[in-house]
């Protein structure tokens, strides 16, 4: 069995495999694969919470990954956030002596999780110019009418 | 509603997120209905022949029993019930039920068909080009228990 805590470095080899096989396109299909078929809890907590679906879903899954991160949410003005300090799966990956990284391993966060919550109306938002570091910055706001 | 702030550290939590094996899962299922059955062990290959190097080094060296705390480690983690049987030849290893398959059916999520190869493949795989090998003896579609045999290849 492969333990969900060797998942992260299966999850870059897959994105490398399809890459490899057919191309990045191929990948960016997966992603949205993925993102339609596994994403649908994200999708019906914001659409019964609103904005406070992001908090109550990214409380679960981030404290699950044990990940070092400040999240903020701001209901009244419809503004979530989380600033990742230490990113558990790319700080994993950039750990491994022995595993590449995906190249575009973090472009999956964004893919994944902005095709849930654009058509809800919100605007995603994340800051991938500090990967190589494990950091990354993530908005989530309502856009208003 | 004010303002809500958390913050927390990696230390606060142990590393546990189940979800995963449902995202691994649709990867599998992914690569089969696009690529077929061939892809999804080609890939595992892979997977295995890469992030489990040191535990195939470790199975060179120490034998058997590297397998065995490995996967008393993992199913440690997982919480998983399971039973092993080392002797100089070989070792069994029992898992009742998979926590990974009763998770995803826990969520109402279709398990791959092709799922099992995340077992088969692999072992196989860490055990390739040392004295060793592996065969899922038993697998249970119903709730991915699975009975595996490592031994001693025969010279």
């Amino acid at each position: 069995m492969i333990s969900c805590t060797e998942f992260i470095p299966a999850y870059s080899e897959l994105f490398k495999f399809i890459e490899a096989k057919e191309d990045k396109k191929a990948v960016l299909g997966f992603w949205e694969y993925l993102s339609d078929a596994f994403l649908t809890n994200l999708k019906d907590l914001v659409v019964e919470q609103g904005i406070e679906g992001c908090w109550t879903y990214w409380s679960k899954t981030l404290s699950e990954e044990a990940a070092d991160f400040t999240m903020e949410l701001d209901d009244e003005k419809g503004e979530f956030s989380i600033d990742m300090h230490a990113c558990p799966s790319k700080g994993r990956l950039l750990e491994y002596n022995h595993i590449e990284p995906y190249r575009d391993y973090c472009e999956h966060c964004d893919l994944l999780y902005r095709r849930v919550l654009e058509p809800l109306g919100y605007k995603y938002e994340l800051d991938r110019s500090r990967t190589d570091f494990a950091t990354c910055r993530l908005t989530v706001s309502k856009i208003k009418p | 509603m004010a303002k809500k702030v958390i913050k927390r550290k990696a230390s606060d939590n142990p590393y546990h997120h189940p979800d995963f094996h449902t995202a691994l899962n649709y990867g599998i299922d992914y690569l089969y209905n696009s690529l077929g059955k061939e892809a999804v062990r080609e890939y595992l290959v892979q997977f295995a022949g890469a992030y489990y190097s040191p535990l195939k080094k470790a199975l060179r060296d120490k034998g058997l029993t590297a397998i065995k705390e490995h996967y008393e480690k993992i199913y440690e983690i997982e919480n998983a019930v399971f039973d092993m049987h080392l002797s100089d030849e070989e070792l069994i290893v029992h898992l009742s039920e998979s926590p990974a398959v009763m998770h995803m059916k826990a969520g109402g999520h279709q398990v791959s068909s092709v799922y099992n190869e995340t077992v088969a493949t692999v072992n196989r795989e860490i055990c390739k080009r040392t004295a060793y090998d592996c065969e899922l003896v038993d697998y249970n579609e119903e709730n991915g228990g699975y009975k595996l045999r490592f031994y001693k290849r025969k010279l």
